[in-house]
């Protein structure tokens, strides 16, 4: 016996749906294209799509782990700079001070 | 108001800033997959410029400790020092950014290839370097400096590595040889990278020529009280 097929409701115009396949619902091939091509495809898609992400996570740790250095480097030079100025400051305010003794160094 | 050579390196960075940005998306969404490697392989265009500038300060640091060895100069011995800094940051890039993509394409991490034992060999020179002149007594800095001799010797070593022995890295020609879609793609990368090295190669000269300086000046000081 054939299903009656359901209406189904489009942009509020209501049409007749295909009918089901009287095998129970299993895939019909487009032309050219074989349900065994389609999953074979689909699983290279998958296989292709999980690479490429994996490979993009490389990428990503590779880009931040050099950007990291060199943030790390730039904070290192800060802090230098920083101790060099207090050392600066010191030796004003020991020059200032006539009995004042040295130092320290950078 | 500003010297003229204090603005040299807020120039620096400030030219370095749009390459990188470009540099970058051009990375992720204009440049092609190669067609072995796949999406892996755009590790290069961060990799290959970590080596070669670690290689230019290996080098730089190389001829300025010869100067320094040979003329006493303090200058010199604070580029020999400012550059083998910024060429460890870059041998750190290579060491750590190499086993990743050798991870993706290879495999594995370390092939234990000619390439990466010299680059290795280099790092490490450098760390030892760079462990002298931090913590050695003041007679170590002429051990230090020939080490750093030692390590620019190293880098002609690492760049024929590929051709005077079997290894899993490509042959030297490889940049030459990148199709105008990487090539416009790697350039402006190392641009941005060699920019922003010798930006902060310049402030840390500046701070090392400083900070002797400022140790002479309370030399002096407890000179004129003693």
């Amino acid at each position: 016996m054939t299903p009656i097929a359901p209406p189904v409701l489009i942009t509020g115009l209501v049409f007749e749906a295909a009918p089901a396949p009287a095998d129970g619902g299993d895939y019909v091939p487009a032309v050219g294209t074989s349900r065994e091509e389609k999953e074979i495809l689909a699983a290279l898609e998958d296989k292709a799509a999980a690479k490429t992400a994996s490979d993009y996570q490389h990428i990503v740790w590779a880009y931040g782990i050099l950007w990291a250095i060199f943030a790390a480097y730039g904070l290192f030079l800060w802090r230098r700079s920083a101790r060099l100025r207090a050392d600066v400051d010191a030796l004003r305010q020991a020059l200032d001070r006539p009995a004042a003794r040295g130092g320290p160094g950078a | 108001m500003k010297r003229k050579s204090e603005l040299v390196v807020p120039l620096l960075f400030l030219a370095a800033a749009p390459l990188a940005v470009y540099s970058v998306q051009r990375v992720f969404l204009h440049t092609p997959n190669e067609r072995t490697m796949g999406t892996a392989f755009k590790i290069f265009f961060f990799h290959v410029p970590m080596g070669w500038l670690c290689m230019l300060m290996a080098v730089i640091s190389g001829v300025a400790a010869y100067v320094q060895l040979r003329r006493r100069s303090r200058t010199a011995a604070a580029v020999a020092l400012a550059s083998a800094e910024i060429g460890f940051l870059g041998g750190l890039g290579v060491m750590l950014t190499g086993p990743i993509w050798g991870h993706a394409t290879w495999g594995t991490p370390w092939t234990g290839d000619a390439r990466q034992v010299t680059t290795a060999l280099l790092w490490l020179v450098i760390a030892a370097y760079l462990l002298l002149r931090h913590f050695g007594q003041h007679a170590s800095e002429r051990l230090a400096a020939a080490l750093a001799i030692f390590g620019a010797v190293n880098v002609p070593l690492i760049y024929y590595a590929v051709k005077l022995w079997k290894t899993t890295h490509p042959t030297t020609g490889v940049v030459a040889k990148l199709p105008p879609e990487m090539w416009a793609t790697f350039w402006p990368g190392l641009g941005a990278l060699l920019l922003v090295s010798f930006g902060l190669f310049a402030i840390r000269a500046r701070q090392l020529v400083l900070a002797g300086e400022l140790d002479d000046a309370y030399v002096r000081l407890e000179d004129s009280r003693a």
